[in-house]
């Protein structure tokens, strides 16, 4: 590793990067309409960074591009250009800004946009994935890991809870594939995600489950929704997770010396 | 906490600089809960005004003769008293309302707001003083509750104390509710954002750091 290669901007550039093979397949397959929905959640995004970059100073960040690709992708359909705003405008100052910006935060902006969204105007109907968009999740995935900027374990959490879950039929197709796309785009997330080994198993462990028992529990929901209030819970138990690891680790240290 | 003996100061401080739920954060649950729409907010106002004016004169008149020890268990039968009588009334002349602030109105008795301003301020004045404190307080409150309460109901219905102001697209006009304003969390977002602006105004209202920062390094060349 070079000395000072590695600063926020690097992590956002090559989590960018890993995004890309997702973001082509969705433009592909959407056309200009999923274009126009990227253009305004980008223009919001972005004017909320230079506001805040004015008004602040601090700095902005391309983890805009990030957050924005996200909610186009996730947010529900034909809401119209005032309530996408709102939503978004909501998320990223309340998610992210106020707590100073990319890297601060405690929840993925984009995460509390599309629960705001989902929450505040339940008549509109949620995006499905067409299958190459959402087989489009792993190759990202894999950039991911290789690069080390998405944490590897909390995908392999979820990916057991998910296999497992599958066998046993529990999970229905739609709901798979929407959940693959929102634990990339959501939850794989190096700032809100568990920063400890055993948090990142069980983090992904965590959304796994909540997925399940939403798709079986929850009637009436979509496969998106269910995805993103999933990430929800699992992003806001991911500190808990880290501790209850430390503990065990500490606890254990002090089993076998004696002392801490 | 101002020992001003000025009443005018007494009265008006609660309202904005000493507000005793965006300062103090005293009482925000009924303030979470009664807010949906303007009436209801309103009327919890004015209970709580009320309840927490005469309370505060009650206490103060006896102030030299409660025990110590027991002096939180005299306050709350104080307290529970009015809040049994300021319910009663409720029942018999605003039924409606009193059927949509539920339990509320009961909860006043526990309300941290009124027995704060007993405690700290009421066992220590004159009656007359203990009352103008109290009052200013009960408005501090009255005018954070009426405003959630007046913001949440415009966006989420479209009304304002039942009268339409927009048109819903339901009957044939334009502007669809925000659900989620009728919802707790709106609740807890717009005292937020109003704790927010009013300590971006007044800055002397915030906390001071309880963590100073690590000098910031320049990374290594």
């Amino acid at each position: 590793m070079i000395r000072g290669l590695w600063n926020r901007e690097t992590v956002a550039l090559l989590l960018l990067a890993a995004y890309l093979p997702l973001a082509l397949f969705w433009l592909r397959h959407g056309g200009t309409e999923a274009l126009a929905r990227l253009g305004l959640a980008v223009l919001v995004v972005a004017i909320w960074h230079l506001v805040f970059m004015l008004a602040r100073a601090q700095a902005p960040s391309l983890s805009a591009l990030i957050t924005a690709l996200a909610i186009a992708m996730l947010a529900p359909e034909g809401l119209g250009v005032f309530r996408m705003t709102l939503g978004i405008s909501f998320g990223v100052v309340m998610g992210e800004l106020v707590f100073g910006g990319w890297g601060r935060n405690v929840v993925n902006p984009a995460t509390v946009s599309l629960s705001f969204l989902g929450f505040g105007f339940p008549a509109f109907a949620w995006p499905g994935f067409d299958d190459p968009v959402a087989w489009a999740a792993i190759p990202a995935a894999l950039i991911g890991m290789a690069t080390g900027i998405m944490p590897a374990a909390l995908l392999a959490g979820a990916a057991v809870v998910g296999a497992a879950a599958s066998l046993a039929g529990l999970l229905p197709e739609p709901v798979l594939l929407a959940a693959g796309v929102a634990l990339v785009l959501l939850l794989a997330d190096p700032v809100t995600s568990a920063t400890t080994a055993l948090g990142r198993w069980l983090n992904g462990a965590l959304y796994g489950a909540l997925v399940v028992l939403f798709s079986a529990g929850w009637t009436g929901a979509a496969p998106v929704q269910v995805a993103v209030a999933a990430a929800l819970l699992a992003s806001l138990a991911a500190p808990l997770l880290d501790d209850a690891a430390l503990a065990l680790w500490i606890a254990a240290r002090k089993r076998r010396h004696g002392r801490t | 906490m101002a020992r001003t003996t000025d009443p005018w100061r007494t009265l008006t401080d609660p309202l904005i600089r000493q507000n005793p739920v965006t300062l103090q954060i005293l009482g925000i649950c009924s303030a979470l809960a009664v807010t949906t729409t303007l009436a209801t907010a309103v009327t919890m106002s004015v209970a709580l005004t009320v309840v927490l004016t005469l309370a505060a004169g009650l206490v103060s008149a006896i102030r030299r003769h409660i025990p110590d020890t027991i002096r939180l268990i005299v306050q709350i039968v104080i307290v529970a008293s009015l809040v049994i009588v300021i319910d009663q009334v409720l029942q018999a002349y605003f039924a409606e309302i009193s059927r949509a602030l539920s339990v509320y109105v009961g909860l006043i008795t526990t309300n941290c707001l009124v027995l704060g301003r007993t405690e700290a301020y009421a066992r220590h004045h004159a009656p007359l003083p203990a009352m103008i404190d109290a009052f200013g307080n009960g408005l501090g409150y009255s005018l954070v509750l009426v405003f959630v309460g007046a913001v949440r109901e415009f966006f989420g219905k479209g009304e304002l104390f039942g009268a339409t102001v927009l048109p819903l697209v339901d009957e044939g006009g334009w502007f669809t509710p925000l659900s989620l304003m009728l919802l707790a969390p709106s609740a807890f977002f717009l005292l937020g954002l109003l704790v927010w602006a009013l300590r971006s105004v007044l800055p002397e209202q915030s906390e001071a750091p309880e963590h100073t920062p690590p000098l910031r390094t320049e990374p290594a060349e």
